[in-house]
């Protein structure tokens, strides 16, 4: 049987918005540069432990999240085969078990977060180059 | 070896990411909070703002150095430097006295620099 998350790259490899996207002269580089400055404008919130900043997190989840799909959209195969790609996404994984720490743990989910969105950070870097 | 082709490069990058999230992430947030965000007090992030300049004028210098022709022939990069000297001007004076002027002028330059320093990339001759 076909590895489910290799059949959803196929997939959306074959869709006419993957070929849009990656056609287009200016679709790919706007929608990474949405993608940066969301890194800038929200990542100060990882640095504070304040419950105000929920909706504020959230918000730049939201907009990451958005514009990382599409960029995985315009070149599902790539990515999917890309080593630090895995890496990334396994590391934004383990940032969402931290996020379950009991609320007593909240310092320690703090670090280890910290030190895991450099890591995504650092494989982030690395899928541009293979 | 020019260092673009090497590994240490894209961990320069990375590097400069991370700080770009610590200074920038730490100035909109101060900004937005002058401007009515309900968040607590953000002088104590001040740590944070410092350490990520210092990580981005490190790592900016070295990978400038690296490959000055790149950057010196590069328009996004003119546009970027532009920007980066206005909003460290403006960061060191006038968002001191922390108006919603001020907050917003900051706010609106920090995001050119950003905007500017991605296009680098797509304006490579």
């Amino acid at each position: 049987m076909l590895n489910p998350l290799l059949a959803l790259a196929r997939g959306l490899q074959d869709t006419s918005l993957r070929l849009d996207l990656s056609q287009s002269t200016w679709g790919v580089p706007i929608i990474g540069a949405i993608h940066v400055l969301a890194i800038a404008w929200f990542g100060g919130a990882a640095l504070v432990q304040d419950s105000q900043l929920r909706r504020f997190r959230w918000i730049g989840l939201s907009i990451l999240t958005f514009t990382g799909a599409l960029l995985f959209w315009s070149q599902p195969l790539r990515l999917y085969y890309s080593q630090f790609f895995r890496v990334k996404m396994f590391f934004l994984v383990l940032i969402g078990i931290t996020a379950l720490l009991p609320a007593r743990h909240a310092r320690l989910a703090m670090v280890v977060s910290l030190v895991l969105w450099a890591g995504v950070i650092l494989a982030s870097r690395g899928i541009a180059y293979r | 070896m020019p260092l673009e082709n090497s590994w240490i490069f894209p961990v320069f990058e990375s590097i400069h990411v991370i700080g770009l999230a610590a200074l920038v992430g730490t100035i909109v947030l101060e900004d937005l909070r002058t401007l009515g965000l309900k968040i607590a007090d953000t002088s104590r992030l001040k740590i944070w703002t410092h350490t990520g300049l210092a990580l981005m004028l490190i790592t900016g210098a070295v990978m400038f150095l690296s490959d000055t022709t790149r950057y010196l022939h590069n328009p996004a990069f003119d546009v970027k430097i532009t920007l980066l000297v206005l909003a460290l001007i403006a960061h060191f004076t006038l968002h001191r006295r922390g108006t919603r002027f001020a907050a917003s002028l900051s706010l609106a330059l920090w995001t050119c620099v950003v905007l500017a320093a991605r296009a680098i990339a797509d304006f490579d001759a």
